[in-house]
């Protein structure tokens, strides 16, 4: 094997593991917003196998750039369609529960001295 | 001043532990069951954490219950793709799944890293609002 095809193969081998991970991560967050937008579990189903499918329909393509195509068609379908107002887990940032903190045990308190201590 | 710092900066450990001790002992309540109080109800933070059991545990029964895994195969150190045979989509669900099943929010491409029973239980177990 020459320097240059071997050049070649491990471009070819990082742009495909690229496009996997862009897949992936595409996958995850499509996923996400289908149970988004669907209101009952039961309807989710549906929905996610349907996901898939289309998934699963392009999962034989070769051609590097048709990949790179297809992906960003993909991308700018589910940024169209990304939902408004997304679960967040509460915790989390946008979350429900995100920063708040219930009040301190008795007992813990803050005493207004304004700077001045005990000894001065 | 500067004695004074340099006096609280030698007793301090050990002054705080007497405090919370002697707390402890004078009126025991409801929130001394940890120093930082035990029954924070309405906190985003929870103070106590799983098991490591408990957490390999729940992890396995989400893994088994995955539609295209054979329950018999899966053990706490199996890979999703190389051992179950699932492919890249099925791990992204196995992943999801778990983050429903423990309450957590993971971000993308560290999602994208789990992709073994050992690795999951392993972030689970480590993350502090895994509940």
């Amino acid at each position: 094997m020459s320097a240059a095809s071997a050049v070649s193969t491990a471009g070819y081998l990082a742009r495909r593991a690229a496009q996997k991970e862009r897949v992936r991560i595409l996958y995850r967050r499509a996923l996400k917003d289908t149970l988004n937008w669907a209101v009952h579990r039961h309807l989710f189903y549906q929905d996610a196998s349907d996901l898939r499918e289309r998934f699963e329909a392009n999962k034989r393509v070769e051609d590097l750039d048709t990949i790179d195509r297809l992906i960003a068609d993909a991308e700018a379908s589910y940024n169209k369609w990304r939902h408004p107002d997304p679960y967040i887990v509460p915790w989390a940032p946008g979350g429900s529960k995100f920063t708040r903190n219930p009040t301190p045990p008795s007992g813990i308190e803050i005493i207004y001295d304004y700077g001045r201590e005990d000894n001065d | 001043m500067a004695m004074r710092a340099a006096i609280l900066r030698h007793i301090r450990l050990p002054a705080r532990a007497q405090t919370l001790a002697a707390a402890a002992a004078a009126a025991p309540r409801s929130w001394d069951r940890s120093p930082l109080g035990g029954s924070r109800a309405m906190s985003s933070h929870g103070d106590d954490h799983l098991a490591k059991e408990e957490v390999a545990e729940r992890v396995l029964s989400v893994v088994k219950s995955f539609p295209k895994v054979d329950p018999a195969t899966v053990t706490p150190d199996v890979h999703f793709q190389n051992d179950l045979g699932l492919d890249s989509l099925d791990n992204v669900e196995i992943v999801m799944a778990l983050e429903e099943e423990f309450k957590l929010e993971i971000p993308d491409l560290e999602a994208d890293k789990i992709d073994s029973c050992h690795l999951a239980i392993e972030y689970i177990y480590n993350h502090p609002m895994a509940g």
